[in-house]
């Protein structure tokens, strides 16, 4: 399509804008983190510097908490993605399979509970899980991170499923195959796409995750998203160059991540969000 | 086919399998939700057994100021930010759609905020619009203009609760927008083109009606999401000054964990719970209708 030059001048400026809308404030942080610190308040922001670890080696020494609990954040991420895929694959196969009144009810149940708010079901929680003593474990984050993705990770699942053809499971039964064996050898393989894209959205959203982390633990099981807010809520001002390095730990590896996952983010957007 | 008998018949092991997911919904948040509501008739904190008194927590919220403060304050936040969302996302999904130069990179590029923490984005923005170092301040002073006192002035504090919002969810809803609009055959715009149609008349005429599902998703998952929000507030401002910036969910944790009031919180959340709800209305029902023509 040929286009007069007007236009495209205004198309590449809208385009360097939202460019730099996205990328700007993360460039920003990731770069001050590798400045000196009289070079992170200089105005206009240089972008000629010469790098320092100074700042990693800050937060080394003086937030050492700051890695354990990027420990834990990852044990609890991992845990959570584990369990909803897992969860998720069986109930999208019986789904995408089965039809009937109840199954239809409970489908619709399940999305439906879906829609409460987070924080509300913290009120009962809060007591019942300390009487459990499972605040302030890994346990606990797992079950709940788990819990508010089992709904959007079954529809994607029951998307990608829908799309095998039942000819391949029926054949597998009339081999003499049972449920459980269609589905570990027909359908996980070859709905594995659908995990991962199941598993990029758990995964980001445990890594992240403020509110549950805030309030059921305090040390033993603290993440890293706690302890970046910490930072940002020190008395005695605020160290800038220490937190750049510490937001920028947290950050890149799940950046390159969905950067990575991007395409399986989209194909779980898509099947989940327009069709579930 | 050749399965046996009816083939929506339930094997035990089908049953088996969809207990997990159920499991963890009714466990975690269904059976919770239901005593909340239970909670929210009883006066009670923790650690003190609950005394029955009716409704009458809801007429102390419902009478509360800060109550009121925090109900204005999310419908103005969730009004501002889902519908300067849909209004970037609609303009992105177009723009990318028509075909741009290093597609790719430009999608990573737009994607990025998705993957950060609000507490990592919450940094960024602090750091661009502290009042004394930030650029966005500096800049405002060389240029003569008043900066941004978020910290101080309350709807400033909300302002940049919104741009902090718009900037994480961005890409949720320019990427269902812009699915939709890629599934739109060539073939239509063409027709109209060939008949003499306008950019602008394609737009009202096949453009939005044909993304309109995906604009209902978009902007009720949205509606939905953010009305729980509590983080971009709680790290930003942490409702203040003066507990002039709270949301609802700052409002419910701040009765609930620092004034210990467990029955206010709760008929809070039982509130809130009614709310999404009701703002779910639209899409549970075709979800409804949906799932039992599939039965």
């Amino acid at each position: 399509m040929r286009r007069p030059l007007y236009i495209k001048a205004l198309r590449g400026l809208a385009l360097l804008a939202i460019a730099f809308w996205s990328a700007f404030p993360i460039a920003l942080v990731v770069l001050s983190s590798f400045k000196p610190a009289r070079d992170i308040f200089v105005f206009p922001p240089t972008w000629a510097f010469t790098p320092t670890f100074a700042n990693y080696a800050g937060l080394w020494l003086r937030w050492p908490d700051f890695f354990r609990t990027l420990g834990n954040s990852l044990i609890v991420t991992l845990g959570a993605t584990a369990l909803a895929v897992i969860v998720s694959a069986m109930a999208g196969y019986v789904y995408s399979r089965k039809r009937n009144p109840y199954l239809a009810g409970s489908a619709f149940f399940m999305i439906f509970v879906r829609l409460f708010p987070p924080i509300v079901v913290t009120l009962p929680l809060f007591p019942l899980v300390n009487a459990l003593r499972l605040n302030d474990t890994h346990l606990i984050l797992v079950i709940l991170y788990a819990t508010f993705f089992v709904s959007m990770g079954t529809m994607i699942l029951k998307a990608f499923v829908d799309q095998i053809p039942r000819e391949l499971d029926e054949a597998a039964m009339v081999d003499g195959a049972g449920v459980w064996s269609v589905f570990w050898r027909v359908i996980l393989p070859l709905s594995a796409q659908g995990m991962i894209a199941v598993g990029v959205f758990v995964f980001v959203y445990a890594w992240n995750e403020f509110l549950f982390a805030f309030i059921f633990t305090t040390s033993a099981a603290k993440t890293a998203p706690l302890v970046l807010s910490e930072m940002t809520g020190a008395v005695d001002g605020v160290e800038w160059g220490v937190l750049f390095a510490a937001t920028t730990v947290q950050l890149v590896p799940v950046l390159i991540f969905v950067l990575l996952a991007q395409k399986y983010l989209i194909a779980g957007l898509t099947a989940g969000a327009t069709k579930g | 086919m050749n399965a046996p008998g009816n083939p929506n018949r339930l094997h035990p092991m089908h049953l088996a399998m969809i207990v997990p997911v159920q499991a963890l919904l009714i466990a975690t948040i269904f059976l919770p939700s239901i005593y909340v509501f239970w909670l929210s008739l009883n006066e009670s904190s923790f650690g003190v057994a609950p005394k029955f008194v009716g409704l009458r927590n809801y007429v102390e919220v419902l009478s509360d100021p800060y109550f009121w403060r925090a109900f204005v304050n999310t419908a103005i936040v969730i009004n501002i930010v889902v519908y300067v969302e849909l209004a970037l996302g609609m303009a992105m999904a177009l723009l990318f759609a028509t075909g741009i130069p290093f597609r790719k990179t430009m999608i990573s590029i737009v994607l990025a905020p998705y993957a950060i923490s609000e507490v990592a984005a919450v940094v960024m923005w602090r750091f661009m619009l502290d009042p004394s170092i930030g650029m966005v301040s500096q800049t405002l002073t060389a240029l003569g203009l008043p900066t941004i006192e978020w910290s101080v002035v309350p709807a400033h504090g909300l302002a940049v609760v919104c741009a902090l919002s718009v900037w994480l969810h961005l890409p949720f809803t320019f990427l269902i927008l812009y699915a939709a609009r890629l599934a739109i055959p060539a073939d239509l715009y063409e027709a109209a083109r060939i008949d003499g149609a306008s950019p602008w008349k394609q737009f009202v005429h096949i453009t939005v009606p044909v993304l309109m599902p995906a604009i209902l998703v978009a902007v009720l998952f949205r509606y939905i999401f953010a009305f729980r929000m509590f983080s971009e507030v709680w790290l930003v401002t942490g409702g203040g000054p003066a507990r002039s910036t709270e949301v609802l969910a700052v409002y419910l944790y701040q009765e609930a964990f620092r004034y210990n009031e467990f029955g206010i919180a709760s008929a809070t959340g039982w509130l809130m719970v009614a709310g999404s709800i009701l703002l779910a209305i639209p899409y549970l029902r075709s979800l409804y209708k949906r799932t039992l023509t599939d039965a």
